[in-house]
């Protein structure tokens, strides 16, 4: 990667580029996955710092944070001809701080993205203690094993064509910067559905 | 002497009250004219979308032809999804799975068929406040705070154009105020002529299997279904019988709202099998909780947090 992406990168995840120097990296983006996949990962640690992930998967992350450090590590370790040091000296600079950044995220992470706490909603839910005025608890129970063959966490990918049916139903509904985000998450690559709970059953 | 003292206080508190107010309306008056540029300006752009550790670009063209109004946003990652509507009707290309998902909007409303606006309302279920200026993508841009009043829906964080207020830049946020989603556009151009050319797909979806709702019209017939309790807010918007694509049977959908947040509830009909997985599962920031009741599938979908989507959904199965 060439040290102008390299800036250019940490630029547009400080969001310091211009519309034009935007477009530039777009395009480029398009063609070399492996920029893509950089700014990913820039992206993931930059938005872990600004506590921006939502309940994260610490592990996950702390392996991708890892394999980040592993390889600015390896990088680092190459054994280098003076000219050739010269050369890659501002790249390794940048690679330090990127270094500095990802431990810092490891550190944060621990502390701040503790799984599921019972604070969450999500974590809540299979309780269906809704707290606004519910009389009688729901009518149905959560069983302690998902039906079928699904079980809490499994990707359901694609999403059922049903679901995505009511989804772009649903969007024409919501006003209008939801619905671009609605139809955004049929077709961006996160379209996947995610089982966070079993299925209820009803009670006899 | 304390009465001199009491009024200057009451009249600063009359001040006090008077100035949260205006700011309020001045907010509501950002929110309002936010809701009329995306959808009445033209504008296309190219604008990234976080959520978790995905990150997608995309590309929106939204096109405004003396009021008749088309939109195509196309995923520049992975195999280049796109979705395309228009006035008339709505199609989603997956050709990772060879499919167009056709839609029409031809919907029969004998409730209502509009959003409510009602600003007071609004005011009950969020803080709204207007915070600094900032540049975005080389324009100003004004922020404002939406925050909820409670669990039962999310905040917004929105930085919109100075100018024109299109939304620049958004953060769906958590009642903690933690970031659920952001989308950022890199790249805008407001305001340009967009020729029809624009609006049209770039794949060739010539081979892909078309699935359409049936041709069939939809008798003026009132839903039945109701929830029977909704948080506190939310009202609801829209009643009607609607045909899906791959469906041989209406659907009833119903919209609940509180201004902002919106909430669709699907009641299936008994004759028919939709593949739809029962429980709480999520698509992007968009969560869903489904169910079987009295033989009919009912699914409840918003970008709302999960307690809300559950708690209405189950409330179709309560007297």
């Amino acid at each position: 990667m060439s040290e102008q992406i390299q800036d250019q990168i940490s630029a547009f995840t400080d969001d310091e580029l211009s519309a034009e120097e935007c477009a530039f990296l777009v395009r480029r983006l398009e063609r070399d996955p492996k920029t893509r996949d950089r700014v990913l990962r820039y992206s993931i640690i930059g938005a872990a710092l600004r506590g921006e992930l939502p309940n994260p998967d610490p592990d996950v992350l702390r392996r991708r944070v890892r394999a980040e450090l592993d390889g600015i590590r390896a990088l680092e370790q190459v054994r280098e001809s003076p000219a050739a040091r010269s050369r890659y000296f501002r790249p390794a600079v940048g690679l330090g701080i990127a270094a500095s950044v990802a431990v810092a995220a490891l550190a944060l992470l621990n502390t701040v993205n503790s799984p599921l706490d019972a604070s969450d909603p999500v974590s809540r839910v299979a309780g269906a203690s809704s707290g606004f005025g519910l009389q009688d608890p729901p009518s149905y129970i959560v069983p302690s094993e998902a039906a079928g063959s699904l079980s809490v966490g499994d990707t359901l990918s694609p999403p059922p064509i049903r679901l995505t049916n009511y989804l772009i139903t649903h969007g024409q509904y919501a006003p209008g910067i939801r619905r671009t985000s609605i139809h955004t998450h049929v077709i961006s690559n996160e379209g996947t559905t995610v089982l966070v709970t079993p299925p209820p059953v009803q009670e006899r | 002497m304390g009465r001199p003292s009491s009024l200057r206080s009451l009249a600063g508190t009359v001040v006090g009250c008077a100035t949260l107010q205006a700011a309020a309306q001045d907010a509501q008056q950002w929110l309002d004219r936010m809701t009329s540029a995306v959808e009445e300006l033209s504008y296309r752009g190219t604008f990234v979308h976080l959520l978790g550790d995905e990150v997608d670009t995309l590309q929106i063209v939204h096109r405004n032809d003396d009021g008749r109004i088309s939109e195509r946003i196309v995923s520049m990652d992975g195999v280049g999804r796109e979705i395309i509507r228009n006035e008339d009707e709505i199609y989603c290309i997956l050709p990772d799975r060879q499919i167009v998902l056709f839609e029409s909007r031809r919907d029969v409303s004998p409730l209502v068929s509009a959003l409510p606006n009602y600003s007071e309302d609004l005011a009950r279920s969020y803080e709204i406040a207007l915070l600094h200026t900032e540049r975005v993508v080389e324009r100003d841009a004004q922020v404002v705070a939406i925050h909820p009043r409670d669990e039962f829906r999310y905040g917004y964080r929105l930085w919109l154009d100075s100018e024109t207020a299109m939304p620049l830049k958004s953060q769906l946020r958590d009642e903690q105020g933690r970031t659920v989603e952001q989308m950022a556009f890199t790249q805008i151009d407001i305001g340009e002529d967009i020729p029809p050319s624009a609006l049209e797909p770039t794949i060739d979806a010539q081979g892909f299997e078309w699935i359409m709702p049936p041709d069939d019209e939809v008798t003026a017939e009132t839903p039945q279904w109701r929830a029977t309790r909704v948080p506190e807010g939310f009202q609801l918007s829209v009643a009607t019988l609607t045909r899906m694509a791959g469906s041989e049977h209406p659907v009833e959908h119903l919209v609940y709202s509180d201004g902002l947040a919106t909430v669709s509830v699907f009641v299936e009909s008994p004759d028919s099998e939709p593949e739809v997985t029962g429980g709480l599962s999520r698509i992007g920031s968009t969560n869903a909780f489904s169910f079987e009741f009295s033989g009919r599938q009912i699914t409840a979908v918003g970008e709302v947090p999960p307690v809300t989507v559950e708690s209405i959904a189950t409330s179709f199965a309560s007297p």
